[in-house]
């Protein structure tokens, strides 16, 4: 691999080459250059996990040519799929070196070590929402028991933007999340739960499941768990399975045969 | 396509335990006794759900306490 990668910036393939080097200790996400030649050695592949593809976004908005190669993981691949999209990202200058995901039951062929989270604390499940559950599962409390679970997770957000910052399609130049008039400021938490509906009705569509989000929260809040719903309905109701499907999601189109009916009063 | 986004609204809506509280139908200028039906089962629906859960702040007490009668339990240990 690193052969590969030196072979590509050598070529010129590529100008700048995204992965992981251990720095400090630390695997933390490096930019590999052809004037650097040297740090390929210290490139490395583990279970350390970042948005790659959304710093190629933040580069390639800066550098709209300059031609970038980055390791993908099926996360890492499905967020490029929804950056081509979405065009945020043009697929003529990303080449990709694909890497496993580290093993878990859930994947036979093994996937991100995240994927198997730490048991929930007592009070966790006792009024929360554990991480781990089926959404499914979520779904059959009573309505008053949903919403205080709910609430209760939702309550614990500092306000931190770590879901924001870290998931990889997350490209809007300017976040309502950060507009005064739309959400109030200046109180922990946030509006609650406004602050994070809006979040997820924005993910709908955009969502790949790669669980960056729920990663970075400091309190464990089960984003990941809402997003999956929030996919779930786009699945259901507009028929569109994000991170495969080839056009840009149903919520900014106009105009198609109504085969729903309003739902009873 | 309103009706699609209204049906994924409704549906996020629910799952966080707020159902019912958003409705959307069509109603022609034309047609002002399908206004009177809808406005008028509407506000009868939303007043028989009493006021929203969100209203009047966010008491977390009252959640702490009413998921521990849901649970039958009132003894939190560890965690």
């Amino acid at each position: 691999m690193q052969e590969q990668v030196r072979e590509w910036l050598e070529q010129g393939k590529v100008d700048i080459f995204l992965g992981y080097k251990m720095i400090q200790g630390h695997p933390l996400p490096y930019c590999f250059t052809k004037e650097n030649l040297d740090d390929i050695s210290d490139l490395i592949v583990g279970k350390a996990r970042y948005s790659l593809e959304k710093m190629a976004t933040k580069i390639a908005a800066e550098h709209n040519e300059l031609k970038i190669g980055l390791l993908t993981r099926d996360c890492n691949q499905r967020a490029l799929n929804v950056l081509y999209i979405w065009n945020q990202l043009n697929p003529e200058n990303i080449k990709t070196i694909g890497v496993n995901c580290c093993p878990s039951k859930l994947k036979e062929h093994g996937d991100c070590s995240y994927l198997e989270p730490e048991h929930a604390p007592p009070v966790k499940k006792m009024i929360g929402i554990d991480n781990n559950m089926d959404v499914k599962i979520a779904e059959e409390f009573g309505q008053e028991e949903r919403f205080s679970r709910w609430m209760y997770e939702l309550q614990k957000c500092i306000k931190c933007f770590g879901c924001r910052d870290i998931c990889p399609v997350c490209f809007c130049k300017e976040c309502g999340l950060e507009h005064p008039d739309l959400i109030a400021t200046g109180s922990i938490p946030p509006e609650v739960p406004i602050f994070h509906l809006v979040r997820a009705v924005h993910m709908a569509g955009r969502c790949i499941d790669c669980g960056l989000c729920e990663d970075a929260c400091p309190v464990d809040i089960p984003l990941r768990l809402l997003y999956r719903k929030v996919n779930g309905i786009v699945s259901d109701v507009f028929d569109y399975t994000t991170g495969t499907s080839a056009d840009q999601s149903p919520f900014n189109m106009l105009g198609e045969e109504v085969t729903l009916k309003p739902k009873p009063i | 396509m309103t009706i699609k986004r209204m049906t994924f609204l409704q549906e996020l809506l629910a799952f966080m335990g707020l159902e019912g509280r958003l409705h959307l139908d069509w109603i022609s200028s034309a047609e002002a006794q399908k206004f009177v039906q809808v406005v008028t089962s509407f506000t009868n629906k939303i007043k028989s759900l009493g006021p929203s859960p969100l209203s009047g702040g966010f008491d977390m007490s009252a959640i702490m306490s009413s998921c521990e009668a849901v649970q039958g339990t009132a003894n939190v240990v560890g965690g």
